[in-house]
């Protein structure tokens, strides 16, 4: 499907936390450890099983981003204080994470 | 009693402005004074003289909004002369991206298809000669690695300068062009994995000096992997138009490769549908050798403009494999004609997304602290 809802704002609001502001005005919150948890890339999640290898125990506490930047007109790339840059975040993926007090309690 | 009335036939800025805001351009749907068209305007007494400036020297209904300004100035009590010069300024709809940006490129446009062989080189190469027909500055890159046509189609072999940083692409007919047929030998093949593509791919679009573009066409090849997926997450594209044949076999790949760039977000400036059914020679029936109707009803269901169908004539094949377009070969062909048609309808599409918030879509980069 199309994508109707793209970010238009990304901003840093606390030490380890990111905002998004939409373009439907929604605004997101995210503590960043939780986005790299969820990092769908090929090294985090198996391809083919599905399995996921990226564990909660192996990501630092204090883990941030270096560097956030769009990829395509569809997503943002990463670069994480431990070196992992493969990850590819859509859109879609960060709106379905937002943790806001609107969105939490899914 | 006499004193000298206000001469209420004095012709001015104000009328001439009033008058000309009772055109409207029909694709963007507001008046031509809004949308600040109107460009040096020169008013002497009787005689008035502006440009009108388009977004595009491809604009389908140059001529029809020409004769709209005269007619609408002339009826303007105490003008005598009009003098209208048709201008314009290709503005950009391309995303600048923070990989590669293209800052000198105004539209970036892909031409994909999903499947093979449905003619998206001929329909590229076509649409690129009509493009530079009317003016506008055009280039062409043929992504399609391991089957690169554009040079025979375009009748060129010669080889890409280049200093030590960039590559200059070659000129053919005002089109500048960039493909790997330049780089490797006719009968040799390039057998190359996925990241080989990708860096070629990358090579080009950062490294050749495209110069100042209105429009650059990428020509895709079939498929949905790595050339797409570098394409998409790396060029800046101001959208995508889709390729395909009227049968089932071909709407089946066209519904995929349209759904690739919807998922990566790029806008779909329309659906072309190719080998449209052939006129008999001599007479006016058409056979529908691959069906019909295919291209208008993947568009439907697919909510994208269908941008119009070519149809199949022998002659689009043989200008291809002699190496000109048909659109510069046999420019009165029906054909040709069609190929005319399409890039204004692409242009007035580039426009119209220009004029929307989502044509304006703004990379972004956060640098933490």
């Amino acid at each position: 499907m199309a994508i109707d809802v793209i970010p238009v704002e990304l901003m840093q609001v606390g030490p380890l936390e990111l905002g998004i502001r939409w373009s439907d005005g929604h605004q997101s919150k995210y503590a960043v450890r939780n986005i790299r948890l969820n990092c769908h890339c090929a090294n985090c999640v198996d391809e083919w099983t599905r399995e996921v290898r990226v564990k909660s125990e192996h990501i630092p506490a204090d883990i941030k981003p270096r560097k956030i930047e769009s990829l395509g007109r569809y997503a943002f790339s990463i670069t994480w204080s431990d070196g992992h840059d493969t990850g590819i975040f859509t859109f879609e993926q960060l709106r379905a994470l937002c943790e806001c007090e609107a969105c939490k309690p899914r | 009693m006499f004193f000298k009335q206000k001469d209420t036939n004095e012709v001015n800025e104000a009328s001439v402005l009033k008058a000309l805001s009772n055109v409207q351009d029909p694709d963007l749907r507001k008046d031509i004074v809004t949308l600040g068209f109107i460009k040096n305007l020169k008013i002497k007494g009787g005689d008035v003289s502006f440009n009108v400036e388009l977004t595009t020297p491809a604009c389908p209904v140059k001529d029809q909004l020409k004769e709209e300004c005269l007619t609408r100035v002339k009826a303007i009590p105490g003008v005598t002369t009009v003098n209208i010069e048709m201008t314009s300024n290709v503005r950009s709809t391309s995303t600048g991206g923070n990989r590669i940006s293209l800052p000198s490129v105004r539209n970036v446009i892909a031409v994909a298809s999903g499947k093979g062989g449905v003619g998206k080189s001929t329909v590229t190469i076509n649409l690129v000669a009509a493009l530079a027909k009317t003016g506008a500055r055009v280039g062409l890159l043929d992504a399609d690695i391991y089957g690169p046509s554009i040079p025979l189609m375009l009748g060129t072999k010669e080889r890409p300068t280049q200093n030590e940083t960039r590559i200059f692409p070659v000129v053919k007919n005002g089109i500048k062009i960039m493909s790997m047929g330049f780089l490797v030998p006719e009968n040799q093949p390039v057998i190359w994995r996925g990241p080989m593509v990708h860096g070629a791919l990358t090579q080009f679009l950062t490294q050749v000096e495209w110069g100042e573009l209105d429009y650059l066409l990428i020509d895709m090849p079939p498929g949905t992997g790595d050339a797409q997926l570098t394409i998409s997450q790396n060029a800046p594209l101001s959208g995508a138009i889709i390729v395909t044949t009227p049968q089932e076999v071909s709407l089946l790949d066209a519904r995929k490769g349209l759904m690739m760039f919807q998922s990566v977000n790029v806008p779909i400036l329309g659906v072309i549908e190719n080998m449209a059914g052939f006129y008999v020679p001599g007479t006016d029936s058409i056979v529908d050798i691959f069906g019909k109707g295919g291209g208008a009803r993947i568009a439907q269901e697919m909510k994208v403009p269908f941008l119009g169908s070519v149809p199949i004539d022998p002659q689009v094949t043989v200008c291809g494999d002699k190496g000109t377009p048909i659109v510069d070969a046999h420019p009165d062909s029906k054909v040709a004609f069609v190929f005319r048609t399409l890039a204004g309808s692409v242009a007035a599409q580039l426009s119209m997304l220009q004029a929307q918030a989502s044509g304006n879509f703004k990379p972004m980069a956060l640098q933490w602290q």
